[in-house]
């Protein structure tokens, strides 16, 4: 990584925090911004910025109910290569995400997941609208293990919905 | 921690680092690391998807046709730079929408050009048009940053604060309830992106790059959208005129694929006339790109 590179990298960081700690007295206004799962997603997607990849700040997100998939179309252009990365950020849940083309095929060429962020890589063979598959899991007993602090009656049980996010970054 | 050790890995040769990392995955088993291709079916039906389907459409910025473009020819940009004379002049908050969203349009054509002079100007106009839309609070942090980056010639972060200066204004909107006027946003700016594509491609036709059109999808999104306005300018005629474009577009653009030079010489002239309802000055066409 060259000088500029991390120079460039670091002015980012530091741009982004003063614009989250700007945020804070606007918190209601600030809420759309600082969407958990989306910023698992991103945090995904740091390493692959530096690759050259421009991320996206429209997305998708929402809450759904454990095992039960998403499917999110979307246009891509051959000659692009494509990275999308989710995140949920709920005590116990983790996420997987795959792509698929129009017949229903899988055009991903490498994934990854971990717990509460995946990503999946994909260069199109034809532009052509695509299918992102997100699914969702929610183990309890993984979620006792991921609370930090006792929980608190009523606090942060879970209702059979889980956050989920989902962005994407092209070069 | 994690992270940083996933990120460098790739890039440590030394052979301390391999051992290290060795002793970690026989260690704990792997556990604490990403699961590489964690089994994807092979095929999914789509027609019976046992799940959600989510609605929202998320519509690609000019930047990423550009971005293919840009790999498959030497476009000339900065003659396909056209920023009107005059967009925040009506009051008609639709037309505003669709004059912002190709503004945003027009900054990312600028970009490729590596004109920071007409990126500085199209920071400007975004600023006038999200004032006559209310909305300059909200818009001129971006503004003056795209100007700034502009002037530094730092195009990557001028991509990026174009991307969020839409962003911004679509959120504001949405919360605003004006869900409508968010799209016209999007509709905007990609009609502008269509428009200059055409345009580009008609000048030196390939069949690779005519392929960027083919986005039936979306065509058919932003016509259902518009039909299924319920504010008062639905009637309006240049949204009427847009509508009846769309539909035009999506008779040309099937799913079959397949883009002719003739397909593309329609598309750009379609597109054009849809821009001149609201973005181009029609009194003087001098100049325009697609003309």
């Amino acid at each position: 990584m060259t000088l500029k590179q991390n120079f460039s990298i670091s002015s980012r960081k530091l741009l982004l925090t003063a614009v989250l700690l700007a945020l804070i007295p606007f918190a209601e206004r600030a809420y759309a911004f600082v969407n958990e799962a989306i910023s698992l997603a991103l945090e995904a997607a740091t390493p692959y910025v530096e690759q050259g990849f421009e991320v996206r700040e429209d997305n998708w997100s929402g809450e759904v109910e454990p095992g039960k998939p998403l499917l999110v179309r979307h246009q891509l252009f051959r000659g692009n290569e494509y990275w999308f990365w989710a995140g949920t950020s709920w005590p116990g849940a983790t996420v997987k995400v795959d792509i698929f083309d129009s017949d229903g095929n899988s055009v991903g060429l490498e994934s990854f997941s971990k717990n509460a962020y995946a990503g999946v890589r994909a260069l199109p063979e034809k532009t052509a609208t695509y299918f992102i598959r997100v699914l969702t899991q929610h183990d309890p007993e993984k979620a006792k293990a991921d609370e930090v602090n006792e929980p608190v009656d009523g606090v942060g049980e879970f209702t059979g919905m889980v956050d989920w996010g989902l962005v994407y970054g092209y070069r | 921690m994690m992270k940083r050790f996933f990120h460098s890995f790739p890039f440590q040769r030394e052979g301390v680092a391999v051992a290290v990392a060795a002793i970690a995955i026989a260690m704990v088993g792997g556990s604490l690391f990403a699961q590489e291709g964690v089994g994807a079916p092979e095929r999914i039906d789509l027609s019976n998807f046992p799940g959600e389907i989510v609605d929202k459409v998320v519509v690609p910025i000019p930047a990423e046709i550009f971005a293919v473009l840009g790999k498959l020819d030497e476009p000339n940009w900065t003659g396909a730079i056209s920023i009107p004379e005059s967009t925040g002049d009506t009051t008609e908050r639709a037309i505003l929408a669709l004059t912002f969203g190709s503004l945003v349009g027009e900054g990312f054509i600028a970009v490729q050009a590596k004109s920071g002079e007409e990126i500085q100007k199209i920071g400007r106009e975004v600023l006038s048009v999200s004032e006559s839309l209310g909305l300059a609070n909200a818009v001129r942090p971006h503004s003056l940053a795209i100007i700034e980056a502009a002037g530094s010639r730092d195009w990557e972060r001028v991509r990026e604060e174009l991307d969020s200066t839409q962003q911004t204004v679509r959120m504001t909107m949405e919360k605003l309830r004006d869900d409508e006027l968010s799209e016209l946003v999007s509709l905007g700016g990609w009609l502008r992106g269509t428009n200059v594509v055409t345009t580009l491609i008609r000048e030196a036709f390939r069949e690779d790059k005519a392929e960027l059109l083919n986005q039936p999808g979306l065509i058919t999104y932003f016509r259902e959208m518009l039909g299924s306005m319920k504010g008062p300018s639905k009637s309006s005629p240049q949204i009427r005129t847009i509508l009846t474009g769309l539909a035009r577009m999506e008779a040309i653009i099937t799913d079959k694929g397949g883009i002719s030079e003739e397909d593309i010489k329609e598309l750009s002239e379609i597109s054009l006339s849809m821009l001149e309802e609201y973005y181009f000055v029609t009194k003087s066409p001098e100049g325009k790109t697609g003309n």
